[in-house]
C-alpha cells in the first residue's frame, strides 16, 4: 500500500497506515530521500498514529529515514506514537535516540517550525 | 471462538497476519487494550525471527487455562539452524534496535511466560504466554 | 431446575471462577463421584420429594431457634423466598442432573448468602444439618438393606462435598473481587496527574514502586500526555523511599515512552546521593533530566514552555471582603 506524502511549503508530510507492510516502509523511505533531495525540503514528519504495533523492523526503518533524510539536510519528526505503542516499544527495549518526536502532526510541524527559526527543543 | 489458531510463517505479511491474529484472539480473551499491543508486538517480534532466521516456520495461538487464571499462549517453531549462544542472545545488549539481536529478551519482558527451546540444528520453539490479570 | 424464584444463571461468573466443563469433570473424578452415585440419587429422588417440605422447615426452624440467624429472616418475604430456593435446591440434589447448570445454581445461591451477610460458620453448618436429617430418614426406610442405605448416604455425601467446595469458592472468589477492586482505587488514588499549566504535567510519586504500579503509572501517564497535549512532564520522586536500580530503570523507561510520545521529563526529588549511587552501579542517568527539587524542575519546565514568570511588586495583601 503505497503511502502518500503531501508538500507544505519547506516540510513533507507523510502519513502511514495501519495494515503497512515491511516492503512499504522502505518504498516510503526511498521516496522520502528522493523527493528531499528534488524539492530541497527542509522538515519531513512521519505520521504513524494508525500503526497499532511497532516492532524492530519498524524501529529501525523510521530510523533509518530520519538518517537518510538528515543527510540530504531535512530533519525528521516522528509523531502519533500512541501510548500503548509507546509502552510496548520500552518494554521491548527499543528507543528512537537520535530521532526526533511529537505528539501529532500539529505539534510535529510547530517543533520543525521552531527549528527552522533556530532554537527550538529538541524533542528528544 | 477457536481455541487454536496457526499461522503459517513465509513472508512479511504472514507476519501481520499472525499479529492481528493474536490481537483478535487477545481481545475475545477480554485483555486491556495495553495487553493486547504488547502481545501483538510480540507475536511481531517472534514471528520476524522465525522469517529472518529460518526463513519458514509456524506461530500457534492458543487460549489456555490454569485454574481460575485465563491467557493466550503463542508458540513460535522453526526449523532453522536454531540459536548457538541462548545465553548471550538473552542479554539485553543484544539489542534489536541494532539489527543484530533477536529481540528474545524483550519479547520475556512483553509476556508473563518466557521459555525458548533451541539447539544446533535442530530448529527453535518460543513460548510465551500471558494472563488476564 | 425451573423455579421461578432463581435467578438467571450467570454463566459468566462461572467462567471467571475458572468452572468450565473440564473443571468440573475433574472436580467430580477427585471427588470420585461417578455415574453410579447419579443412579443412586436419581434413585433417591421419590422419596426426597415426600420429605422435602418437611426437611425445609425443620432447617428454617433451625434458623430461627438461634438468635444470631434469626435476624437474617425477620422479614416474612426473605423468609418465604429463602424457603423456596432451599427447596429447589434440596430437590436439586436426586433430580440426577449434575452438569454446569447445577454449578451454576450452587454458586449463584452461595453468592446470595454471601452478599446478605450470612457467615460462613452459619451458612455451612446447613449442610450438616441436610445429612443429619436426610441420612435419618434414608437409615429408617431402608433399615432392611443396610447396604443400600449406606451407598445412597455415601452418594449424597459426596454431592455435599461438590456443594461445599462451591459454596467455599464462591465466598472466596467475591472477596477476593472486592480486594481487587479496593486496590485499584488505592492505586489510582495514590498516583494523580495534574496538569498544572498548558503542556506541562506533574506526577507526584509517593510510596515505593514495583512492576506493576510503575506499568500502571507510565500507561496513566502516557494517556495523560494525548490528552492533555502535554510537551512537559514532571516526575516528582520526593515521596518514594527507596530508589534502587530497579525503580531508577523503571523512571527510564517511563521517560523513554513519555519522549516516543514529544514529551520531555524532568525527574524532580532525586537527591545527589542517590544519584551517585545509581551512577556507580551501571545505571545510566544520563537520558533522564534531573533537577534536585520540585521548584527547580517548575522553573525548568517554565523555560522550556516559554513562560516566563513576572512577579507583581505590589501585590495584594490579606484576604479580599
Amino acid at each position: 500500500m503505497h503511502v502518500p506524502i503531501l508538500k507544505q511549503g519547506p516540510n513533507l508530510i507523510a502519513t502511514v497506515q495501519a495494515a503497512l507492510t515491511d516492503a512499504d516502509l522502505v518504498e516510503l523511505r526511498d521516496e522520502l530521500a528522493a523527493k528531499v533531495g528534488n524539492l530541497r525540503s527542509r522538515g519531513v514528519v512521519v505520521d504513524v498514529t494508525a500503526l497499532d504495533v511497532i516492532d524492530s523492523f519498524a524501529l529501525r526503518t523510521l530510523r533509518s529515514i530520519a538518517y537518510t533524510t538528515r543527510l540530504r539536510g531535512a530533519e525528521t519528526v516522528i509523531v502519533g506514537i500512541q501510548p500503548n505503542v509507546a509502552f510496548a516499544m520500552v518494554q521491548l527495549g527499543m528507543k528512537l535516540e537520535d530521532v526526533a518526536t511529537a505528539l501529532d502532526l500539529e505539534e510535529g510541524l510547530a517543533l520543525l517550525n521552531r527549528e527552522l527559526r533556530g532554537g527550538g527543543n529538541h524533542g528528544g | 471462538m477457536a481455541d487454536e489458531t496457526r499461522v503459517p510463517i513465509a513472508s512479511e505479511l504472514d507476519i501481520v497476519t499472525a499479529r492481528q491474529q493474536g490481537r483478535g484472539l487477545a481481545a475475545q480473551l477480554g485483555f486491556p487494550l495495553g495487553d493486547q499491543t504488547l502481545i501483538a508486538t510480540a507475536i511481531s517480534e517472534v514471528a520476524r525471527n522465525i522469517l529472518q532466521y529460518a526463513r519458514r516456520g509456524e506461530v500457534r495461538l492458543e487460549l489456555i487455562q490454569q485454574g481460575r487464571l485465563r491467557g493466550i499462549q503463542v508458540v513460535a517453531r522453526d526449523d532453522g539452524p536454531g540459536i548457538a549462544d541462548i545465553a548471550k542472545a538473552m542479554q539485553d545488549g543484544y539489542s534489536t534496535s541494532g539489527g543484530l539481536g533477536l529481540g528474545l529478551p524483550g519479547c520475556r519482558r512483553l509476556m508473563d511466560e518466557f521459555d525458548v527451546d533451541t539447539s544446533v540444528g535442530k530448529g527453535t520453539v518460543v513460548t510465551l504466554k500471558k494472563w488476564v490479570r | 431446575m425451573n423455579d421461578p424464584s432463581f435467578q438467571p444463571i450467570q454463566r459468566s461468573l462461572l467462567d471467571e471462577m475458572g468452572l468450565t466443563e473440564k473443571e468440573w469433570a475433574r472436580r467430580r473424578a477427585w471427588l470420585a463421584f461417578t455415574e453410579e452415585d447419579v443412579e443412586r440419587l436419581r434413585e433417591l429422588n421419590k422419596f426426597a420429594s415426600s420429605y422435602a417440605d418437611l426437611v425445609i422447615e425443620e432447617l428454617y426452624n433451625h434458623f430461627l431457634s438461634f438468635e444470631e440467624t434469626k435476624a437474617f429472616f425477620r422479614d416474612p418475604q426473605t423468609l418465604q423466598r429463602v424457603k423456596s430456593l432451599q427447596k429447589a435446591y434440596f430437590k436439586g440434589l436426586t433430580e440426577g442432573d449434575y452438569g454446569l447448570d447445577y454449578v451454576a445454581g450452587r454458586v449463584n445461591i452461595g453468592s446470595v448468602h454471601a452478599r446478605i451477610g450470612l457467615e460462613v460458620k452459619w451458612y455451612m453448618g446447613a449442610y450438616t444439618f441436610y445429612m443429619r436429617t436426610v441420612g435419618e430418614r434414608i437409615f429408617r426406610q431402608f433399615k432392611n438393606d443396610l447396604d443400600k442405605a449406606l451407598s445412597y448416604y455415601f452418594s449424597l455425601k459426596k454431592l455435599a462435598y461438590l456443594d461445599m467446595i462451591l459454596a467455599i469458592e464462591t465466598i472466596i472468589f467475591l472477596r477476593e473481587q472486592t480486594i481487587r477492586q479496593q486496590q485499584e482505587a488505592i492505586r489510582e488514588l495514590s498516583t494523580p496527574v495534574l496538569q498544572l499549566r498548558e503542556g506541562l504535567l506533574i506526577l507526584p510519586i509517593i510510596g515505593l514502586i514495583d512492576t506493576q504500579r510503575a506499568r500502571q503509572l507510565t500507561q496513566g501517564l502516557l494517556g495523560a500526555i494525548r490528552a492533555t497535549r502535554a510537551r512537559v512532564v514532571i516526575l516528582d520522586i520526593t515521596g518514594v523511599p527507596a530508589v534502587d536500580s530497579k525503580v531508577a530503570n523503571h523512571l527510564i523507561q517511563t521517560v523513554d515512552a513519555s519522549r516516543l510520545m514529544g514529551a520531555i521529563v524532568i525527574v524532580t526529588g532525586l537527591s545527589g546521593d542517590v544519584a551517585q549511587a545509581l551512577v556507580t552501579i551501571g545505571v545510566d542517568l544520563s537520558r533522564i533530566r534531573t533537577v534536585g527539587d520540585l521548584q527547580g524542575g517548575m522553573e525548568e519546565a517554565e523555560r522550556i514552555l516559554g513562560y516566563r514568570v513576572v512577579r507583581d511588586e505590589n501585590p495584594a495583601r490579606g484576604t479580599v471582603r
